[in-house]
């Protein structure tokens, strides 16, 4: 540039770059050390997780074994310990001088064969060479030839320099060779003996040792030792578990997707000893994010099942198993993994994705937050818009089986039309054989459509009972003219949870006119029949019955903190502002009976007028269950899970005038509601409760044929997130920082409180929609027909958590089939029973996991007096006779007359109800009840032998012992003495229990039912024989057999008359003794309270 | 202002290479404008001096005594490229340790991503997509960029300003680089990159790219303006257009030749010269188009039942 000086020298020529390659190259080098800094560890952060581990896992060790060698010096010095030791010593003193003497032969001997062994080999090999030389030679006189140098070869003599220093000369190589394996038999033998030596003392050894470890509570000192040169030994490496490898039923395609190195970082989970972040932290500090990732698996027992080998970790806990160049890599927390792992508040959810078909996920499951989740999904009635697999199955299944039917008898309409051609045609046939071919086959169509028939009988059981089984989560609405004080209705359509604050009624946000004209459409569509009339009862009495028959195992009375009894059904505590007193009578006595039958096929409520059509009487119940009009299968009851406590009509009286009295206000202080009878109404209200899907959990008139009005969930949690409608609140929730919710009570729903870090997940989605459902129409401009339409359904942060968790879970299972849990076996049956448990609430009075706490035995009522708690089922099906349960479960009564009793447990006041279960149902759950406790299926009853009048004579003996007398507690069927027992009568044994359970409870009843009343003690063990522990009376002399099997077959074999004439001579010994009064306390105590379950 | 939002477009690693593409560009383009100034300068000098011309240099100073006229390629031009590879090496290690490549999770045939866009350097073939059909935008058009660019030295007929910068002597070469490439192309990139959001729609840089926002926009063609509705007379009616915007355009630009350019002109075959103008009227027709639908929300202007332009 002109303005520029000219420089001196021509620049491209004269300028150096020097500088420029210097500052280059120094950051290229740079830039290169970087980059190997950053393949090597950058890239690689698990290494830092392995030297830490290394250092914290080995100072650990050391500390854990210091205290282990204190405990170990402890057990040392246990007596037990000393004689295993000193057997040991003894032994090993024994077997020392000659064992000594054996090694310095052996050791002699190896000397010898090594010094043989160098001469020997080196001959044998040029033997061998030339051995194959001449076989292989062709030519007849070189082969002569050969084999002369061979011999030759072999006769020359060698010289051995033994271990000694002498030398030894053999004279041929066949002596050589001898020697040799002489010296080698001889090792041989010498090895054995000291073998069989040594055997001995290694078993003394091994005693010793196996009882140092039976006896720690923690690992060995050695053990640990072990461990921890394990740990000094280790190099930084992937840890990868590749499923595949280690379960040969996994194709490698379908487990592509299964390779985790989870392990790499989480180096502590599957160490033998108990990590906790605590104890892997830095002395003296707080639990770092090492510390937290070496913990130990908090769950062993899962891991015992799910072996990691097989199963790897990201199957249950998800996230990136492959990834390991971070934390959230790995843990798969970035947008682009589609499966990021379970938060810490939800990891349960990885076991709904194999374990979808199962309620109760494991048979010792007590309290998991998923099983909740699930339990709440049917109890809150979310299947009622929300088709989810394996819930409410039953209505799918009628219209499959109605389906089929119909196919089938179309099948048999062709059959016969086909079946008369041929006949026609035979008549018109050429010849005999021919017409005889046709006739065959009209007559094979015959049979064909009888065999069509049976199947069509079968599956019009199988639809009597799928009507049966179905169930609706909320009551009949057909009934409400009946039922309800007219004038509630709209106020507790206005807000539910205002009248019931545990309802199950979600909160609709209906507004006045919606909430007028779905009372009204309700009202008018009501059955109009009449109920019969009852007097008044006594409430006192109905009080009485409501607390002791168990209505409160499900129901609840008293609101906030006085509330008292179980949450499954309904709280009564206000029952009597709503509910008529005759129908509330009805509904106590037999809450199944309808006021008129359903016919799902017409669609209509069938009445006496479609009866008297027919010349037919009004009566529909189980056994009568046709339609008058057209013989399809009718809904006779109502299809609510309410049972029948066979109360009598008075008893009910008295309930339903108990309840009748609960209330806050009067009945008649409600605002009049005549509004309901506008008809003007009813098609606006049909609208709205079409809309809102009441039809879902209700039976309503004309609406019984609604669909779900809700998304399918069966596989939500899978759902790309963009499909979650996140609406105008999207933004808020990928940036965080802002809660939209604004209402106090919903926002105490949130169950990690209101949002501050972003949100924009599965999770953050479900938890806003189960907090404020219509969240989503925060901003939005809708008409009232398109806003969202779920209800709140005023849950707790805890519920909201599980339901979560339930919803994380339901995923289409991007796991290999066999992942899924559909087991074939006995464990099939359980799976299937729970459903059926869980559906009629079994769990709310009777304990079926060990641990779990029933309804009834949280009220006060049972405290004091545990024996009138129900039975415990923990082994019910080894206990019971399946055909006998399968008779209980029908009618609990055990008598078709005199209904109004417990079968079994006459002395209990609870109540077995009448659950009116189906023919699948019973099925399920006696098949259930057998599988828990592993009985085989079917059950063949056991052969009882005969007593002889000795044996039966010895038994009675000690059925009647004093220091055990059995009619004591045990019902005998007079009343007098009845009234006070606690224990069932031991006529019902008789093909009701199984002979080996009854000898295992004999024994040992508090293992099988802990806190039962039956004293544990009765034998002991004797010779391996079980002998009483009392008095054994004279009559045993020589008897060597178990008493308690001769008790078993005695009982089995008891009769009513034996039974009075052994209770009437215990009860004048008794009364020759001392106590005058019957079941005063006796010799054995307050534990003396029998009770066989 | 959405700063957030700007900041995530600005700083996605996708987006990494336009982000420093803009600055380069404006660099560049300052740097070889410096340079053909300078030598526009010096050509003026010698043009003037004819004694000088005859000794003229090859840089930008005058003629010095003692300067070689040529220098070698080795050392003197190899050692400067060697440098610039050693930093374009640093460059690209430094880049590629600190991020890395963009991946997304597998791709779903359920769900499609919203704005789904190609990489980069597509983007200006996919926004081309707005204003033409797929045919066109997708095969015709890029058939003749390409075309367009292997025909140029056979249709470039002017022998100055090869092997240095310079303005003066090829205004009309450079000029057409400069639109074609920095003001169709790059900002075409640039739309796609910073301004197309959810459903392709327009967002101002700094607008929040809302997935929910609805916009009332209506296309129209330009037949239906006129009230053409048979689709014969759309045929014909687009044909008279589009022909008589090649016929305009090319008087315009032939009379724009003789009068400013018109040496060229005079160099330039017929052959070539109707390549060139074909050429040339196809590329201004895109920034027509592009103003038509985006200020007059016109679609199409020729409809054909086989094409659309």
């Amino acid at each position: 540039m002109p303005e520029k000086p000219i420089p001196e020298n021509d620049p491209i020529v004269s300028k150096s770059l020097a500088p420029h390659y210097v500052i280059s190259m120094v950051i290229l080098m740079a830039t290169l050390f970087w980059a190997l800094w950053d393949e090597d560890f950058g890239q690689r952060p698990w290494k830092a997780f392995q030297h830490e581990w290394k250092d914290r896992y080995s100072t650990f060790l050391k500390n854990a074994r210091t205290q282990s060698r204190e405990s170990q010096k402890e057990i040392e010095g246990s007596a037990d310990y000393q004689k295993l030791k000193q057997d040991y010593e003894a032994a090993s003193q024994n077997a020392a001088p000659r064992i000594k003497e054996i090694n310095e032969k052996l050791h002699d001997l190896g000397a010898k064969i090594l010094a043989v062994q160098n001469v020997f080999t080196d001959r044998r090999a040029y033997v061998n060479a030339s051995t194959y030389d001449i076989e292989t030679e062709t030519s007849p006189s070189a082969k002569q030839r050969k084999q002369r140098n061979l011999d030759e070869y072999k006769k020359e003599p060698s010289t051995v320099e033994m271990p000694d220093g002498k030398k030894q000369t053999f004279k041929s190589f066949d002596e050589l060779e001898e020697t040799y394996n002489d010296l080698k038999n001889e090792r041989t033998q010498l090895s054995a003996e000291l073998g069989e030596l040594i055997k001995p003392v290694n078993e003394k050894k091994e005693l010793m040792d196996s009882y140092l470890t039976d006896h720690m509570v923690n690992l060995t000192p050695s053990q640990l030792t072990n461990l921890q040169n394990g740990v000094e030994a280790l190099t930084p490496k992937i840890r990868q578990i590749n499923v595949s490898e280690h379960n040969a039923d996994i194709v490698r395609e379908d487990s592509s997707n299964i390779v985790d190195r989870c392990e790499s970082c989480h180096m502590g989970i599957r160490e033998p000893v108990n990590l906790t972040a605590t104890s892997m932290a830095l002395k003296g500090k707080k639990p770092d994010e090492y510390a937290r990732a070496f913990t130990s698996h908090p769950e062993r027992d899962l891991l015992k099942i799910h072996d990691p080998d097989k199963f790897g970790c990201s199957p249950c806990h998800q996230g990136n198993g492959r990834a390991t160049t971070s934390v959230e890599k790995a843990h798969g927390t970035y947008e682009h993994w589609l499966w990021p792992i379970f938060p810490r508040g939800n990891f349960e959810a990885g076991c709904q994705i194999c374990h979808a078909a199962d309620i109760v996920l494991v048979s010792n499951d007590v309290g998991w937050a998923l099983s909740e989740g699930k339990d709440l999904f049917r109890q809150r009635g979310c299947m009622g818009c929300h088709r989810y697999e394996g819930y409410d199955k039953e209505p799918e299944d009628l219209l499959s089986i109605g389906q089929e039917i119909k196919l089938l008898e179309q099948q048999k309409k062709d059959n016969l039309k086909q079946a008369t051609d041929f006949m026609q045609q035979a008549d018109k046939a050429e010849s005999n054989d021919e017409a005889n071919r046709l006739n065959d086959r009209a007559v094979a169509l015959k049979v064909t459509n009888s065999k069509l028939d049976l199947r069509i009988v079968q599956l019009d059981r199988t639809t009597k009972s799928l009507l049966q089984d179905l169930k609706k989560v909320g009551p009949n609405l057909k009934d409400v003219r009946l039922k309800l004080n007219r004038n509630w209705i709209p106020v507790w359509l206005k807000k539910p949870t205002d009248f019931r604050a545990t309802t199950k009624m979600p909160n609709f946000r209906l507004n006045d006119e919606q909430i007028k004209a779905i009372s009204a459409y309700i009202w008018q569509s009501g059955l109009k029949d009449s109920l019969p009339k009852h007097k008044p009862g006594n409430a006192a009495h109905g009080k009485e019955l409501v607390e002791s028959r168990g209505c409160l195992a499900c129901h609840s009375l008293g609101e906030g903190g006085q509330l008292q009894g179980g949450t499954f059904a309904a709280n009564l505590t206000r029952v009597g502002e709503k509910a008529n007193y005759d129908y509330l009578v009805r509904w106590v006595h037999n809450a199944r009976e309808r006021t008129r039958p359903f016919c799902p096929y017409e669609k209509k409520d069938i009445g006496p007028e479609d009866y008297k059509k027919k010349g037919l009487p009004f009566v529909y119940d189980l056994d009568h269950s046709k339609c008058p009009n057209d013989g399809h299968e009718l809904q006779v009851q109502n299809m609510t899970v309410m049972p029948s406590l066979r109360l009598s009509i008075p008893d009910a009286e008295d309930i339903a005038s108990y309840l009748i009295t609960l209330k806050k206000m009067e009945p008649s202080a409600y605002t009049d509601a005549s509004f309901m009878d506008d008809p003007n109404l009813k098609d606006e209200g049909k609208k709205w409760i079409r809309n809102f899907g009441c039809a879902g959990c209700h039976e309503i008139s004309g609406l019984e044929d609604e669909g779900r009005i809700g998304t399918e969930l069966t596989a939500e949690g899978s759902k790309p997130v963009e499909r979650l409608d996140f609406a105008l609140l999207t933004e808020v929730a990928q940036r965080g920082g802002h809660e939209p919710i604004t209402d106090a009570e919903d926002l105490a729903r949130l169950p990690e409180g209101p949002a501050k870090e972003p949100w924009y997940d599965h999770k953050g989605f479900f938890e806003h929609k189960l907090a404020e459902p219509n969240i989503w129409d925060k901003g939005k401009i809708k008409p009232e027909i398109e806003k969202l339409r779920m209800p709140n359904l005023h849950l707790t942060k805890e519920q909201i958590r599980s339901l979560t968790t339930f919803l994380l879970g339901s995923q289409e299972n991007p796991l290999p089939p066999n992942f899924q849990y559909r087991p074939l076996d006995y464990r099939r049956d359980i799976q299937e029973g729970w459903w059926v448990v869980k559906k009629y609430n079994c769990m709310g009075c009777h304990q079926l996991i060990p641990g779990q706490k029933t309804i009834l035995m949280g009220m006060a009522r049972y405290q004091e007096a545990q024996e009138q708690l129900p039975p415990k089922l923990l082994t019910e099906g080894a206990r019971v006779d399946p055909e006998w349960m399968l008779r209980f479960l029908k009618n609990p009564a055990l008598n078709d007359k005199d209904t109004n009793r417990n079968g079994v447990r006459s002395y209990l006041q609870v109540r077995m109800p009448t659950f009116s279960f189906s023919e699948n149902e019973l099925g399920k759950l006696v098949r259930f009840f057998q599988a828990l406790s592993r009985q085989p299926f079917p059950y063949i009853p056991e052969e009882v032998p005969m007593l002889t009048a000795k044996e039966t004579e010895m038994a009675r003996s000690l059925f009647s012992s004093t220091a055990a007398p059995c009619l004591k507690c045990h019902a005998t069927g007079d009343p007098a003495h009845d009234r006070v027992a606690t224990a069932p009568n031991f006529l019902q044994a008789r093909g009701r229990l199984k002979p080996d359970w009854m000898e295992r409870w004999m024994i040992d009843p508090q293992a099988i039912s802990p806190g039962t009343s039956m004293p544990s003690g009765l034998f002991r063990r004797e010779n391996n024989h079980w002998v009483f522990s009392g008095p054994i009376p004279s009559s045993f002399q020589g008897y060597d057999k178990d008493h308690t099997r001769l008790l078993v077959d005695y009982i089995l074999q008891l009769t009513a008359e034996e039974q009075r004439r052994v209770a009437a001579a215990m009860g004048r010994a008794r009364a020759a003794a001392d106590s005058p009064s019957f079941g005063g306390s006796n010799g054995t105590g307050k534990a003396g309270r029998a009770g066989i379950k | 202002m959405d700063w957030k939002q700007l900041w995530q477009i600005l700083s996605a690693p996708d987006n990494i290479p336009i982000v420093a593409m803009i600055p380069l560009l404006a660099f560049y383009i300052f740097l070889a404008w410096r340079q053909a100034h300078a030598n526009d300068v010096l050509i003026e000098q010698l043009a003037g001096d004819p004694a000088l011309a005859k000794t003229h240099h090859r840089k930008a100073w005058p003629f010095k005594p003692g300067w070689q006229k040529e220098v070698h390629v080795w050392p003197f031009l190899l050692r400067v490229e060697f440098l610039a590879a050693i930093i374009v090496t640093i460059i690209l290690m430094v880049w590629s340790i600190t991020l890395n490549a963009p991946l997304e999770e597998p791709a779903n045939p359920n769900l499609t991503m919203n704005p789904a866009k190609v990489p980069w350097y597509f983007l200006g073939l996919q926004e081309m997509l707005v204003y033409f059909d797929p045919w066109i935008a997708g095969v015709v058009m890029p058939t003749l960029i390409i075309i367009g660019l292997m025909v140029i030295p056979y249709i470039d007929t002017n022998p100055l300003g090869c092997g240095y910068y310079t303005w003066k002597q090829r205004k009309f070469a450079i000029g057409t680089f400069l639109f074609g490439f920095i003001i169709l192309w790059v900002s075409m990139i640039f739309i796609g990159t910073f301004i197309r959001g959810p459903g392709w729609q327009w967002f101002w840089p700094g607008q929040t790219w809302d997935h929910n926002r609805l916009i009332y926009e209506v296309n129209r063609d330009l037949p239906d303006i006129f009230g053409i509705t048979s689709n014969w007379a759309k045929g014909v009616f687009g044909a008279i257009v589009v022909g008589g915007y090649f016929t305009l355009g090319g008087l315009a630009v032939n009379a724009f030749f003789r009068r400013h350019n018109a040496k060229d002109f005079k160099r330039m075959s017929l052959l070539q010269y109707s390549i060139m103008m074909t050429f040339f009227l196809t590329m201004v027709a895109l920034p027509i188009k592009m103003g038509l639908r985006l200020l007059f929300h016109i679609k199409y202007v020729w409809i054909t039942p086989w094409f659309n332009v």
